[in-house]
C-alpha cells in the first residue's frame, strides 16, 4: 500500500510540473514485486508518527524513494525578517520541480501524495511573529508553485519557527541556513 | 519600624503610580534581613536548598538588603546568631519530617523579639519551593509591601531540547521546581487554560500539522481543540477562561482569531494580507496585537468587533511581541540597526494614557513578556550568551532578576 502511495506522489509531481524527462529504463516487474510486498508490511501508524511520514524503502530498481528525492531538493533561503522570493529563489524552485519530475518519470508511479512546505527561522526570537514569518516564507513558495502550475490543494504548509535549525553555530552564515523553506513529500 | 516601612512604601507607591516612570532609590536605605536554618531533619541537602530559595525570594521582594551567609541556629533560641546582631530582621525556620510530611515553622525576629510566626504542613516535600515562595509572600505582606502573590504561581514553559524536540514543564518563577509533563515530540506555546491551572493549552507540531490541544495537569487528559494548516497558537486566554485569542493561518495568512470555549466557534478578528499575531486581551473589549501592516512589525490595537485599528507604538523599527494589562503595554523591540548585535531585543513599557516609554531590559534577546495578575511584575524570557533564563521585573521597585535554565532553551512561558 505504501508503495502505491509513493507511486502516486511522484506521479503527482509529474502533474505539478507538466514537464517530461529522461532517465534510465525501469524494470516494471521489479517495481510490481516490491509493491506487493509493501502491502503486507505497511504500518500506517508508524508512518504517521515519523517526522515526515516517509520511511526509507527501496521502491524501484534505481533505488529511488520519496526520502531520496527530498534529500535532493534544495531549500529556499531568505534574508533577515524577509519572506519575498528573489529571481534566484524562483530558479531554485523550478530546479526542484524538474528534479522531482525527472525522478517521477524514472519511478513511473501515480498521483496521491502532496507537497509539504516547512517554513523556518533563525534563532533570533522564538515568539509568534517568528512562527508567522516562517509561515509567510512557506506561503511565498506555495504561491510561486501555484504560478508554476501546481494545484493549490496538493500543497500544505507548516511553520516551525526557530525550532528546527539545521545549523547551531553562532555565525551569520549559520543563521542564514536556518532562514529557509524545506520541501517534503507527504502522504 | 513597620510604621517607617509604611511611610516608605506609600511614598514609593505614589511616586510609582505611573509604571512608565522609573523609580530610582538607594539600596542602602533598605533594612537588612538574614535567614537562620534551625532544621535537624532533611540533612540530605533539602534544608540548605530551602535556605537558598528563601534568600533568593527575600531578595526579589526588593524591600530588604539580604545577608546571604548560611547560618544554623536553635529554633527556640531567644537571641539571633552572633553574626546577625547588627541585622534588622532575621527569618528563622525549622523543617521537621513528620512521617513523610514536612512540617515548617517560621519566625520573623526583630531586635531579638518574635514579630511574626508562620506554620505550614506540606504533604509532598518535593514541592517545598512553592512553600518557600508562600513564606516569602507572607513576610512581604506582614511588612506591608506591594503584594507578591505572583511568586506562588505555577509557571509553565516549553523547553527546546533539539531540532523539532521540546518538552513542556511545570515550574516556579525561579525554575527551582521542575516537573516535565509532556516529553516527546514538538510541543510549544503552553498557555494556562484558566486561573485554576488544572489544564493548559499548547500547540502540538509533532505530526507536522499544527494542533491546539488541551492537557489536564492532574488527570493527564489530552483533548484536541483545533487543527489548522500553517500555524496555530493560543496567544491569550480571557480572565474567565471562556475565550481564546489565536494566531491561526488556515489559508497561509497569519491572522488573529477568537475561539469561544463554550460554543466551540471560531471568529476571525483581523483580516490583513501580511502578518497579524500575538493578540492580547486589554480593557474595554479591545485587543493589542502585532502586525506588519506598515512594513515592519509593530503594536496595534482594535476592538474585537470593529475593523478600525490603532497604532500603539511610534518608536522602534521592529516591535515583534507584546503583552497588555489594563492601560499598559510591554513590547519587544529590536534596538540596534545591526540585527545581530549584542543588545538586539529589549522590552519597553508604555501607557496608553501617556507618551512615556520606559526601557525594561538592557542586554540580550528579551521576549515573551507577561504581566502578573496585579500588573506590578513582569515575567519574561532572556537569551544571552547561549544561556536561557526566566526574568522577573518588579516595575515599582525598578529591579530585574534572572533565573537561568540548565540545559536547553526556553521557547515560551506562561504563568
Amino acid at each position: 500500500m505504501r508503495a502505491l502511495l509513493y507511486a502516486s506522489t511522484v506521479a503527482a509531481m509529474l502533474l505539478f510540473s507538466g514537464c517530461s524527462g529522461t532517465g534510465p529504463a525501469i524494470d516494471d516487474s521489479a517495481a510490481a514485486t516490491n509493491q506487493t510486498e509493501e502491502i503486507n508490511i505497511v504500518d500506517e501508524n508508524s508512518a504517521a508518527d515519523s517526522e515526515s511520514g516517509i520511511e526509507s524503502t527501496n521502491l524501484d530498481s534505481a533505488g529511488l524513494t520519496l526520502e531520496s528525492i527530498e534529500a535532493k531538493m534544495l531549500p529556499i533561503y531568505f534574508g533577515f525578517d524577509l519572506y519575498k522570493l528573489t529571481d534566484e529563489d524562483v530558479d531554485t524552485l523550478r530546479q526542484n520541480m524538474e528534479l522531482v519530475t525527472s525522478d517521477a518519470q524514472e519511478m513511473n508511479i501515480a498521483n496521491k501524495y502532496s507537497l509539504k512546505l516547512e517554513g523556518n527561522c533563525d534563532e533570533w526570537g522564538s515568539d509568534e511573529y517568528n512562527f508567522a514569518l516562517g509561515l509567510k516564507r512557506a506561503n511565498a513558495v506555495k504561491d510561486e508553485l501555484i504560478n508554476e502550475g501546481v494545484a493549490a490543494e496538493r500543497i500544505t504548509l507548516v511553520s516551525y519557527g526557530s525550532s528546527n535549525p539545521v545549523c547551531a553555530e553562532k555565525t551569520q552564515e549559520c543563521w542564514s541556513k536556518n532562514r529557509r523553506v524545506d520541501f517534503k513529500l507527504r502522504p | 519600624m513597620r510604621i517607617i516601612f509604611g511611610v516608605f512604601f506609600s511614598a514609593l507607591l505614589l511616586w510609582g503610580s505611573d509604571a512608565t516612570i522609573e523609580v530610582t532609590k538607594s539600596v542602602d536605605a533598605l533594612p537588612s534581613i538574614a535567614v537562620e536554618d534551625a532544621s535537624s531533619d532533611y540533612n540530605d541537602g533539602l534544608s540548605q536548598r530551602f535556605y537558598r530559595v528563601l534568600v533568593s525570594d527575600l531578595n526579589v521582594l526588593s524591600i530588604f538588603n539580604v545577608d546571604r551567609d548560611y547560618v544554623n541556629a536553635a529554633f527556640s533560641d531567644e537571641n539571633v546568631a552572633d553574626s546577625h546582631k547588627e541585622i534588622n530582621y532575621v527569618v528563622r525556620y525549622q523543617l521537621v519530617d513528620n512521617n513523610g510530611e514536612m512540617v515548617v515553622d517560621v519566625k520573623l525576629i526583630n531586635n531579638n523579639k518574635v514579630m511574626h510566626t508562620l506554620n505550614y504542613r506540606l504533604k509532598n516535600p518535593k514541592q517545598y519551593v512553592f512553600l518557600v515562595h508562600t513564606i516569602a509572600a507572607a513576610i512581604n505582606d506582614f511588612m506591608g509591601a506591594d503584594p507578591v502573590d505572583w511568586m506562588k504561581e505555577k509557571v509553565i514553559i516549553s523547553r527546546t531540547t533539539g531540532p523539532r524536540r521540546s518538552e513542556i514543564m511545570i515550574t516556579d518563577y525561579t525554575l527551582s521546581y521542575q516537573f516535565s509533563i509532556k516529553r516527546n515530540g514538538l510541543n510549544v506555546f503552553p498557555k494556562w487554560a484558566d486561573n485554576t491551572k488544572k489544564y493548559f493549552y499548547y500547540t502540538d507540531l509533532t505530526t507536522g500539522t499544527p494542533e491546539l490541544r488541551k492537557h489536564g495537569v492532574y488527570d493527564n487528559s489530552d483533548e484536541l481543540v483545533l487543527r489548522s494548516d500553517g500555524m496555530l497558537i493560543c496567544s491569550d486566554v480571557s480572565d474567565d477562561g471562556n475565550r481564546l485569542l489565536l494566531s491561526m493561518a488556515p489559508e497561509g495568512q497569519p491572522d488573529v482569531y477568537e475561539y469561544d470555549v463554550v460554543s466551540k466557534k471560531v471568529k476571525r478578528v483581523t483580516n490583513y494580507s501580511g502578518i497579524d499575531v500575538n493578540a492580547q486581551y486589554m480593557d474595554n473589549g479591545k485587543i493589542a496585537f502585532i502586525s506588519n501592516r506598515f512594513g515592519y512589525p509593530n503594536v496595534f490595537s482594535k476592538k474585537i468587533d470593529s475593523q478600525a485599528t490603532e497604532q500603539m507604538v511610534y518608536v522602534g523599527k521592529s516591535n515583534s511581541a507584546c503583552t497588555a494589562h489594563g492601560n499598559y503595554i510591554i513590547y519587544k523591540a529590536r534596538e540596534s540597526s545591526n540585527a545581530f548585535s549584542k543588545n538586539t531585543f529589549n522590552l519597553h513599557l508604555i501607557s496608553t494614557k501617556t507618551d512615556f516609554i520606559r526601557r525594561l531590559t538592557v542586554t540580550g534577546i528579551n521576549e515573551h513578556p507577561l504581566f502578573s495578575r496585579d500588573g506590578g511584575t513582569v515575567l519574561f524570557v532572556k537569551k544571552y550568551k547561549n544561556q536561557s533564563s526566566v526574568g522577573v521585573i518588579r516595575l515599582n521597585q525598578n529591579k530585574n532578576y534572572l533565573f537561568p535554565l540548565k540545559g536547553g532553551a526556553i521557547q515560551s512561558i506562561d504563568w
